[in-house]
């Protein structure tokens, strides 16, 4: 009798510590995998996809639950709700559009289940104080303060904006309206647009018409190259196109080079920086996907892998909380920190790059530390 | 800035939305049924000409020629093995067969092109010529609102002088005694479908070089054309014609003069004065559907 119930306990012993090394940790990973970012949902899918590939080979297992949002905020929140309450997890990653990640943000801190948002930009997420919502990306103000950092030896006047009339647009316009006005250019024209309309000409026609020294603009995807296109038409020629991130940032725009060359975008991550392991990143990226990465890839990798790596090692929600509080990390994304600044809670102060087309690709030309090439100013076709 | 600018934008853009718009009113005059895959009947013409562009090398226009006789297949059949089986059926059915055809198609062409918008880039895509000294005018605008009006003209003459064409204009009249005058009016709705379809696929390749290709592209101009089509006058040609017209005018016109952010506003209020005191719309019949 004792005899066997040394060996059930034996065996009990013996079978816990496999058990629960068998059993990896969960994560969530909420992505615009349909709709109208899908396109962008792509690259933060296939990001994280390497993510867990990479960490699978450093012997790191993790069960992740993907969750589609559609682009739509009212599904972003029913997925977060769904993986921590139904599945589980300890810590989310995701959402990828500002709308979704500001609303599922809100709720973190009633669940009391870590966010890492990996690529969204507008600023109130991280400027809430919530303790759960960490941002591995620079927030929106950052875009239009790099790219005016980037032209201000070049000293413009004047600027004009055109965006979209989206959660994104609408912040990163409002933020360089702030800093527009402390480098001294005067605003000449403000035209905001709903994504996906056949015809811009007569927005455009009336920012030619003010004939501003720099043009911001910020769009998703293919309306980027619509209204690149339409300029060209309508012969608008500024002395930049500044164009903060997203639209202005994808392979696809950069190959149409008789509209896309010489404009300048701010972006999170090229793959010419001398980060460790970007250069690297975007070669098996390019190699597994026969795509070139956009930022939003190389974000979701970085905040998969921080987020894995963080949670297999503390297991439970609070305690990854405070490790992601704590940690500090370097990667493909350069130096990682979640600090409070200037209004900001758990947000990562990343540096952002400036690149300009230059002969249909991509070349990182701000700032200079970080950059091979120089700028191109003022524009001409 | 010159009030021509967007005048002519304008007309040009409103070109195309009428072209999907008369397409949708044809369905409704001669079948009483609105098609909400209409917009993804567009989508289908946009990749038809995308692919006729890239692997046949073959100029979207010129691709129409090919467009055109496959998408009338196209709509034939589908309206012989779907569309014909709810004609009798009450108009909530209808539209759940429409919505649901339109839903396989767009997520058919999102697993098959992917969710990556393709850009038909010619050599003309992004080419103008001025007027007057300051109105820009796109060439490929152009061109496509000229081969709009072109087959709106042939659209017009086959409705008004053949016998297939006054056959049609009577099921649209009134079905019950087109029947009794002996027109096969099951025939009718096929053709008529299958016109109504070559129409949306003529829009889509037309409106291809100068916008994106996307699965989901079509349902911007779904919207519209159904807004067409009741502004003009459900089942009226001429209505979608000009109603077309109008949209365009009125969309360039308040993002020139409002703000593009208003566009929309302003072509829904005229939208509901129209419903308001028109409820026929401008070129409907009264106490029609």
């Amino acid at each position: 009798m004792k005899n066997r119930f040394v060996t059930i306990v034996a065996a009990a012993l013996l079978a816990f510590p496999m058990l629960a090394q068998a059993a990896p940790v969960k994560i969530g990973f909420i992505n615009s995998i349909t709709g109208k970012e899908a396109q962008i949902g792509e690259n933060l899918t296939n990001g994280a996809s390497m993510a867990i590939e990479d960490l699978k080979a450093k012997g790191i297992q993790v069960e992740l639950v993907k969750e589609d949002d559609g682009g739509d905020p009212k599904n972003a929140l029913a997925a977060y709700e769904k993986l921590v309450t139904r599945d589980g997890v300890v810590g989310v990653v995701g959402p990828y559009t500002s709308g979704c990640a500001n609303v599922v943000a809100s709720r973190a801190d009633q669940y009391q289940v870590p966010l890492l948002v990996p690529a969204a930009a507008k600023e109130e997420i991280t400027m809430k104080g919530y303790k759960n919502v960490f941002r591995l990306n620079a927030p929106a103000n950052v875009y239009s303060q790099v790219l005016m950092d980037a032209v201000k030896a070049f000293k413009p006047k004047t600027i004009a904006y055109v965006y979209a009339a989206t959660d994104f647009g609408v912040s990163t316009v409002k933020t360089a309206q702030e800093n527009a006005l402390k480098m001294g250019l005067r605003e000449v024209a403000n035209e905001k647009y709903q994504q996906g309309q056949p015809d811009y000409r007569p927005s455009l026609s009336k920012i030619k018409a003010a004939n501003p020294d720099l043009v911001f603009l910020v769009s998703y995807d293919a309306d980027a190259i619509l209204l690149m296109r339409q300029a060209k038409e309508i012969g608008l020629t500024p002395k930049a196109f500044l164009g903060a991130g997203a639209g202005y940032t994808t392979a696809q725009f950069a190959q149409q080079t008789e509209i896309s060359s010489l404009v300048v975008s701010a972006s999170q991550w090229t793959d010419d920086v001398n980060w460790p392991g970007a250069a690297d990143f975007g070669r098996r990226y390019k190699a597994k996907y026969a795509k070139e990465p956009s930022y939003h890839a190389a974000c979701a990798y970085e905040a998969m892998r921080i987020m894995v790596e963080t949670a297999s090692r503390e297991k439970t929600a609070p305690k990854l909380r405070t490790a992601l509080k704590a940690g500090s990390w370097n990667g493909i994304l350069g130096p990682v920190k979640f600090a409070d600044y200037a209004g900001f809670t758990n947000q990562n102060n990343h540096p952002m790059l400036v690149q300009q087309i230059q002969n249909g690709k991509y070349e990182t030309v701000y700032p200079a530390q970080f950059s091979k090439k120089t700028l191109v100013y003022p524009f001409k076709r | 800035m010159s009030f021509l600018q967007p005048l002519i934008s304008g007309i040009l853009t409103g070109g195309v939305y009428a072209l999907a718009g008369i397409g949708m009113s044809l369905v409704f005059g001669v079948m009483n049924i609105s098609n909400f895959a209409h917009g993804d009947l567009m989508m289908l013409g946009m990749y038809l000409a995308f692919f006729a562009f890239t692997l046949l090398h073959i100029d979207p226009y010129i691709s129409l020629v090919l467009i055109i006789p496959i998408s009338f297949l196209f709509g034939y059949m589908m309206e012989r093995i779907f569309i014909n089986k709810v004609i009798h059926h009450p108009h909530q059915n209808q539209i759940l067969l429409t919505i649901g055809l339109g839903l396989i198609m767009s997520n058919t062409a999102l697993l098959a092109f992917t969710s990556d918008p393709k850009i038909l880039t010619t050599t003309y895509s992004s080419s103008a010529f001025t007027l007057f000294g300051d109105v820009s005018v796109s060439v490929p605008l152009l061109l496509s609102f000229l081969i709009t009006c072109g087959i709106t003209l042939i659209l017009y003459l086959f409705l008004s002088k053949t016998s297939t064409g006054m056959a049609l204009r009577a099921t649209s009249q009134n079905r019950e005694a087109a029947q009794l005058m002996g027109i096969n009016v099951a025939k009718m709705s096929a053709i008529a479908f299958g016109i109504g379809t070559a129409l949306a696929a003529t829009a889509g390749a037309l409106i291809a070089p100068t916008y994106y290709i996307h699965p989901l592209a079509g349902h911007t101009f779904l919207l519209k054309a159904f807004t067409i089509c009741v502004l003009g006058g459900l089942g009226s040609v001429v209505g979608a014609g000009v109603g077309g017209i109008i949209i365009g005018v009125v969309e360039a016109m308040s993002s020139t003069y409002l703000s593009s952010d208003w566009k929309d506003v302003i072509v829904f209020l005229i939208f509901l004065a129209v419903l308001l005191l028109r409820p026929q719309g401008l070129f409907g019949k009264k106490g029609g559907q």
